[in-house]
């Protein structure tokens, strides 16, 4: 976890690197079977000319990162909002990596708000978005 | 999740699809993590709670076979941590509907319960289809 919580504070980097492999097992674990992630004879013909990772295992690095700044305050108290970009491929190399831009306090409870990206070796923008942290009340 | 299969057509804002109720043991949680490289802290990860939901309503959303259905933003709030062995129920419907050039999207809410039917997971899907 952050030892400081202060504006500025870097979050991340999480690297991950995508495979079919997790892909499938992420579909397994999810139940999640789309073809467009499963299928490669099916998802070869499509627009995206090959399978993609789901949206929500490319979440999954980002709710990592957070859970590892902030625990269980990202559990109990965590607000996300993103937004798929791009999608990342078998072979992709994702960094995610993040900033605290603003702390609030409100009612004797303060916040933590974030941004976040999810990008690829190539440069490209996978997920970007925010996120809000609840931390303790002064009276915790 | 619907009692009877709908038609897309059918799916109108206000819709609201039969609840699912998961149970997330040890397995599914091992299972998760190995998919996402990630290690436990004793807790279900919230984004595979999420991913339950998802995977839920997909699976329910009634498109024509070779349809491609993409995710194109999610809106989450976690209310509190779920342990290992919850039983949760997730409720989805369609919060609207909307129709924009060749694509539809389709704006799903979701809201997840535990077995005391506290709230521990809120949130707002954006699902894009060929219109």
């Amino acid at each position: 976890m952050l030892t400081e919580i202060q504006e500025g504070k870097a979050l991340g980097p999480v690297v991950k690197h995508i495979t079919q492999e997790k892909i499938n097992l992420y579909a397994e674990a999810s139940g999640d079977f789309n073809p467009i992630h499963v299928d490669e004879s099916f998802a070869a013909k499509t627009p995206f000319g090959g399978t993609i990772a789901h949206g929500m295992l490319n979440l999954a690095y980002v709710s990592e990162m957070m859970t590892s700044a902030f625990g269980e305050s990202w559990l109990s108290g965590g607000k996300l909002r993103a937004k798929f970009k791009e999608s990342a491929r078998p072979g992709d190399t994702l960094t995610i990596t993040g900033t605290i831009f603003c702390i609030e306090q409100k009612s004797d409870v303060s916040y933590a708000n974030c941004n976040f990206e999810v990008r690829s070796q190539k440069d490209e923008t996978i997920v970007t978005g925010e996120t809000i942290v609840r931390l303790s009340s002064g009276k915790e | 999740m619907p009692d009877k299969p709908i038609s897309y057509e059918e799916l109108t804002s206000g819709y609201k699809f039969a609840p699912a109720t998961y149970e997330l043991n040890a397995s599914f949680v091992s299972k998760y993590l190995r998919a996402v490289d990630g290690s436990g802290d004793g807790f279900v990860p919230p984004l595979a709670i999420t991913a339950c939901a998802i995977a839920a309503m997909t699976k329910t959303i009634p498109l024509p076979p070779g349809t491609i259905a993409i995710h194109a933003s999610q809106e989450l709030e976690f209310f509190r941590p779920v342990p290992i062995g919850a039983t949760i129920d997730c409720h989805i419907g369609v919060a609207q509907k909307i129709a924009r050039g060749k694509m539809s999207m389709l704006v799903l809410e979701l809201e997840i319960l535990d077995k005391d039917k506290e709230k521990v997971q809120s949130g707002r899907a954006t699902i894009a289809l060929p219109a």
